[in-house]
């Protein structure tokens, strides 16, 4: 898990170098997570430090330093609208689907469930989004096009969670992560492109990975 | 109605897949085929973007009912009718929406086209031409900005910006460099893309048409872009020289008529200088021939007959400066310089020898005024006795009896200056600006005599000796009349 979160660490910290924060928001980036990590093994309360993480990017942003990132200015309704719609639509067709064709049922309790949670908004979602679409979508957008950013972005965020210590390794797991990452991945650079604003994408992604996070066999 | 038909497509997805797994959830079901009719309407109503998302979404709903097929019972017919049935929507969305959005490109191209060249059909100046196809083309192409050099002649015509910047991507185009693209020109929230690509008519580069636009500027809309500014460039050249020739024919109309005017006054002061000249000739003839018979008739004394050999010796030269003029105003019109003979010539000698020869007629006083250590002149020295003859002569017929006429030498770098002043007339302004035309005589002169050609001729021999004249005058205050000459070094 510790492992997991210093990789997030250093995609947040390519993320934020690439917007011209200096090494040392970088290095910040990974102490926070790698300490979160270390807080979340020992209970599903300690996951909670992960909300630090999204609470120091809003003060980086709010400082105007995220800008190229997409995380200033402010966030078009329609964009939220449509973030949830389609976070909501990938995240219910998980569920249905999953339960329906491998028989996956939905994880019991919520103390698991709110510490993934926790983990998403501030390591999983934050740093894939920030990377993903932030950095990588928008610099190879702005060097060639929408659609070989989306192409270029959208692998590479499909590979990442491919080699995810934490994703269930059989054939369905696999296949059907593929699908729906890349949906939500080419979605989320549409709501990058559109909204100018990577807060969207976040949403959007956070009500796909709730939904993942409410199965049995999410990790 | 396109709002609706998305949402129309929706609900119809969504209610075939509810039916077909309200039936017991067979992917072989009839129900399926109905998924081709909103992702075919999709296609068709927004192009590939339509196609690819009513394909998708159709993919998403229909797998609910496919894969747990799969998962069930593997490949059955069943199963496999539900994945042909993957193929076939796929197919539709993706292939029905390249080509409708492809249709439509072209349909669009072909449609700017003819807005730009109607846009030119009726607009003459190139300025007005490129505006109106500017705003054509902004229109047309959902552009940010537009912008349009075209070179006509030595001038370079730019709408759109101010200038053509110096290392500017479309001064690098208009250099003759091929088409510029730039992904990216600023730090906007989407990316700023430009374009710029000549504008060719038979080979040669006659412009440039740049385009710039938030979002995307594809290689499919830049290779379209070329094309449209092939066919910018011949509607632009023909406005062009549509314009040029309209300008030429004003310009040569505008030419013609000056000419036209010129040639007329020409010809009326030639008419007026016959008058004149004729009765300029026909005084010092009258003279001499009067003198002559008087001579020839009558036994005279000595001092009379004199006096009778002085006046004819006067009209006699006023007939040879008459003549003289005249020659050198023939050679003039034939293009032709005076014939001088410079030798070193001492002006204060000069202007006391004009100044005698009036002294004693109309005016009071002719003053010379030389400064001390003067050098000689490199003038012809019958030129220079011409020139002044004219100048001061001008002075004096134009000058009341009781004032005085100065004549002021001075050294001016290399030159000498002479300065002839008077307290007459003066001339008006419109006269002025003419005074030097040959034949050219002020309307207000009254029965001054004179030919015309008098300071026509100084001003040439004046110029034949590198120096130059100007005329300062005053109405009713008085004139002068300054030239220069080379000194001796």
């Amino acid at each position: 898990m510790v492992g997991v979160a210093a990789g997030q660490g250093a995609l947040l910290a390519t993320a934020l170098a690439w917007a011209g924060c200096g090494t040392r928001s970088g290095v910040v980036a990974i102490v926070l997570l790698g300490a979160a990590a270390a807080a979340a093994a020992r209970g599903p309360a300690g996951a909670l430090a992960y909300l630090i993480v999204p609470l120091w990017v809003a003060w980086l942003a709010r400082r105007g330093r995220l800008a190229t990132l997409g995380l200033a200015g402010p966030v078009p309704g329609r964009a939220l609208l449509a973030a949830v719609a389609l976070g909501a639509f990938l995240g219910g067709h998980l569920l249905v689907s999953a339960s329906l064709t491998l028989g996956v049922r939905l994880r019991p309790g919520p103390g698991g469930v709110l510490a993934a949670l926790a983990y998403d908004a501030g390591a999983n979602v934050l740093a894939a989004e920030c990377f993903f679409r932030g950095a990588l979508f928008n610099r190879a957008q702005r060097r060639w096009s929408f659609a070989t950013g989306v192409v270029l972005a959208t692998a590479a965020y499909v590979v990442r969670y491919l080699v995810d210590p934490l994703l269930p390794k059989s054939i369905e797991w696999v296949v059907g992560a593929a699908f729906y990452l890349a949906l939500l991945g080419a979605g989320n650079c549409w709501l990058f492109w559109w909204s100018g604003s990577l807060v969207p994408g976040g949403v959007a992604a956070l009500l796909f990975f709730a939904a993942y996070r409410l199965l049995g066999t999410g990790a | 109605m396109r709002r609706g038909l998305g949402a129309v497509a929706a609900l119809t997805l969504a209610l075939v897949t509810a039916l077909i797994a309200q039936g017991g959830g067979d992917p072989a079901s009839a129900l399926r085929h109905v998924y081709l009719i909103p992702v075919a309407a999709l296609a068709l109503a927004f192009g590939r973007l339509g196609g690819t998302l009513g394909a998708g979404a159709t993919l998403v709903l229909y797998a609910s009912v496919v894969l747990p097929a799969l998962e069930r019972s593997g490949l059955t017919p069943e199963t496999m009718e539900g994945l042909v049935t993957f193929a076939l929507v796929g197919g539709v969305g993706a292939l029905g929406g390249t080509l409708t959005t492809r249709a439509r490109r072209q349909r669009a191209r072909y449609e700017t086209i003819l807005t730009v060249q109607r846009a030119l059909a009726d607009v003459t100046p190139l300025e007005a031409a490129l505006r109106s196809v500017r705003a054509v083309l902004l229109d047309r192409l959902r552009a940010a900005d537009v912008g349009l050099v075209v070179r006509d002649g030595e001038r370079e015509v730019v709408v759109g910006a101010e200038r053509v910047v110096a290392g500017s991507v479309a001064a690098r185009v208009l250099a003759g460099g091929p088409s510029v693209f730039v992904p990216d020109t600023g730090s906007g929230r989407r990316p700023r893309r430009v374009f710029a690509t000549p504008l060719v008519v038979a080979g040669q580069p006659i412009g440039v048409l740049a385009v710039e636009r938030v979002g995307e500027l594809g290689d499919e809309e830049r290779a379209a872009l070329e094309a449209l500014g092939a066919h910018v460039a011949v509607a632009l050249e023909n406005a062009r020289l549509t314009s040029r020739a309209r300008r030429f024919a004003d310009e040569l109309e505008a030419r013609v008529a000056t000419a036209t005017r010129h040639l007329e006054e020409l010809d009326r002061a030639k008419s007026a200088f016959v008058a004149v000249a004729s009765h300029e000739l026909r005084t010092p003839l009258t003279a001499l021939r009067g003198f002559s018979e008087i001579l020839a008739a009558r036994s005279l004394a000595p001092d009379e007959v004199r006096r009778m050999a002085g006046i004819m010796g006067a009209e006699a030269a006023r007939l040879g400066r008459i003549v003289s003029d005249l020659l050198d105003l023939s050679r003039l019109e034939r293009g032709l310089e005076p014939t001088l003979h410079r030798v070193p010539v001492a002006v204060e000698g000069a202007l006391t020898a004009t100044a005698d020869l009036f002294r004693g007629g109309a005016v009071d006083t002719i003053v010379v005024d030389c400064a001390p250590a003067l050098p000689p002149a490199d003038a012809d020295p019958d030129a220079l006795e011409r020139i002044l003859a004219n100048v001061v002569g001008n002075a004096v017929k134009y000058s009341p009896p009781d004032s005085e006429v100065r004549l002021r030498a001075r050294r001016a770098g290399a030159m000498i200056e002479i300065e002839v002043t008077d307290h007459g007339a003066g001339i008006a302004g419109a006269a002025l600006a003419r005074i030097f035309e040959p034949y050219y005589r002020a309307p207000d002169v009254g029965a001054v005599r004179g030919t015309g050609l008098g300071l026509a001729v100084v001003k040439a021999l004046v110029e034949a000796h590198g120096g130059s004249i100007r005329i300062e005058s005053t109405l009713h205050v008085g004139t002068r009349v300054t030239f220069s000459l080379p000194a001796v070094p």
